[in-house]
């Protein structure tokens, strides 16, 4: 497994970046393709917003951009139907494959 | 840069049944040999093989089962667009003058490896490509109020021009009804909507002028080329638009000195629905709000002029065979040879075919 698998089997998404050229890699990468120095992580502050959504069976699921524009694809919970550009918390997990959830906030 | 032809082509059924992929392989190419005058195996002095499959050695496998020994030999892999992407390698071969005679085989299995991309972390375990063409779909209603009867109208008709290919997976008719009532997978998208992964396997033959001309006797020109990956992450796109494809044919229009208001006859990429209609407004042949109406328009008046041969989505989508599948069904077209699917008096067609949600395109242009 790799670093960044791990941390999301602990609930952790991690962010692979460059402190020398400021870059954010998404998927994340091990050396950064500008410096070649070894990137450094950060945690995500687990908060989006919804790009655009649609349902699949009972269960709503979206494109979502986290911190520094990186877009992930995961469910959402919501009561009512999400809308586009709504607030969105995040928890994450690993089995076998990464899993991103996100909870509509005020909904 | 020397003049590349297509001298030849053979094709096997597509089927949902997960044949050998080595006998399909053999199938299309012996096939493709046969369809050219005066050719031998012997004559052959390239052999790409397109696929995603994990078998090895293809190329060398297939050149030692049909007695070749050639120069030139290896695999290509990208995923749904690895058929045009060996068939624009082999044309940089015959173009620098490496090789005379190339021949390009694409295959899949039913169950072929292609059609998720592990790499990519950003889907998350929602790796289908159904996710990704849900929120094209709803993107597309939403920003064109495209309705559902005209995405159902792409399937409908593209299952139409399908009954007419007997080499098509799907031979049965499907109403614009049946589309709109069969079973949703999504509430953007229904199974009828969804192209289908099948097994089977195209080959095509492509020669230098001086080649061709002793060889063949209806040579069809590769006179324009496009090929643009934007990313592999299907996250990094832009959903409104298939930014790949049409930087893809701003180059083949460019090299091949012609306008989209010349094409005759288009294979494009209709993995789903939407996509047909997205690249058909993106490839420069109608505007972007009215590529619903363009296609109501064409089913109406039975002009099959895009996916004469059923598309992905009436053909089926043996991943690494599409591509050639596509190029081949161009190739008869301008050749005045595809029957029942004849659209008549042309000169001029285009292939597009896409991978990944479109983070990268292929278009080629070819003229009689």
């Amino acid at each position: 497994m790799t670093f960044f698998e791990e941390q999301l089997e602990q609930g952790i998404f991690q962010i692979s970046y460059c402190k020398n050229c400021n870059n954010t890699f998404w998927p994340p990468k091990e050396i950064c393709y500008t410096c070649d120095k070894k990137i450094d992580w950060k945690e995500s502050k687990n908060l989006g917003k919804i790009i655009e959504f649609s349902k699949k069976d009972s269960t709503y699921f979206g494109l979502i951009e986290i911190d520094d524009g990186i877009r992930v694809l995961g469910d959402i919970s919501c009561f009512n139907e999400p809308k586009i550009g709504q607030s969105v918390k995040m928890t994450v997990s690993f089995h076998n494959k990464p899993h991103y959830s996100f909870i509509v906030e005020n909904n | 840069m020397n003049e590349v032809a297509i001298v030849g082509t053979g094709q096997t059924k597509f089927s949902k049944e997960n044949d050998d992929i080595e006998k399909l392989l053999f199938e299309s190419a012996n096939k493709c040999i046969q369809s050219t005058k005066n050719c031998n195996s012997d004559d052959i002095e390239g052999v790409i093989i397109s696929t995603n499959d994990n078998s090895k050695y293809l190329g060398a496998i297939l050149s030692e089962t049909m007695d070749i020994q050639p120069k030139i030999s290896h695999s290509i892999e990208h995923l749904c667009s690895s058929g045009t992407n060996a068939i624009i390698s082999a044309y940089a071969y015959i173009a620098s003058g490496l090789s005379d005679l190339v021949l390009v085989s694409g295959v899949d299995s039913a169950t072929n490896p292609g059609q998720v991309l592990e790499w990519d972390k950003s889907r998350g375990d929602l790796e289908h490509p159904i996710y990704w063409a849900s929120m094209l779909t709803k993107l597309h209603k939403t920003k064109f109020q495209t309705t559902e009867e005209e995405l159902a109208i792409v399937s409908a008709k593209n299952h139409k021009h399908a009954m007419d290919n007997p080499l098509a997976y799907s031979n049965e008719p499907r109403t614009v009804s049946e589309v709109m009532n069969s079973k949703q997978i999504t509430d953007d998208l229904r199974i009828l909507d969804c192209s289908r992964s099948c097994s089977g396997s195209s080959s095509i033959l492509l020669a230098s002028k001086e080649k061709a001309r002793k060889i063949s006797e209806q040579a069809i020109w590769i006179t324009g080329i496009g090929q643009k990956t934007t990313s592999a992450s299907f996250t990094k796109n832009i959903l409104e638009e298939i930014k790949s494809t049409r930087i893809a044919a701003d180059f083949a229009y460019k090299m091949a000195g012609i306008e989209p208001k010349l094409i005759d006859v288009a294979e494009v990429h209709d993995a789903f629905s939407v996509c047909e209609l997205m690249a058909i407004s993106e490839l420069g042949i109608t505007a972007e709000d009215e590529s619903g109406k363009f296609i109501r328009d064409l089913f109406n008046t039975e002009n099959r002029m895009i996916n004469p041969r059923g598309g992905l989505i009436g053909a089926g989508h043996p991943l690494g065979a599409t591509g050639i599948s596509q190029t081949i069904e161009i190739t008869n077209q301008l050749q005045g040879k595809s029957e029942k699917r004849q659209i008549p008096n042309i000169e001029t067609g285009l292939i597009h075919n896409m991978s990944a949600a479109g983070t990268s395109s292929s278009v080629m242009v070819l003229k009689n």
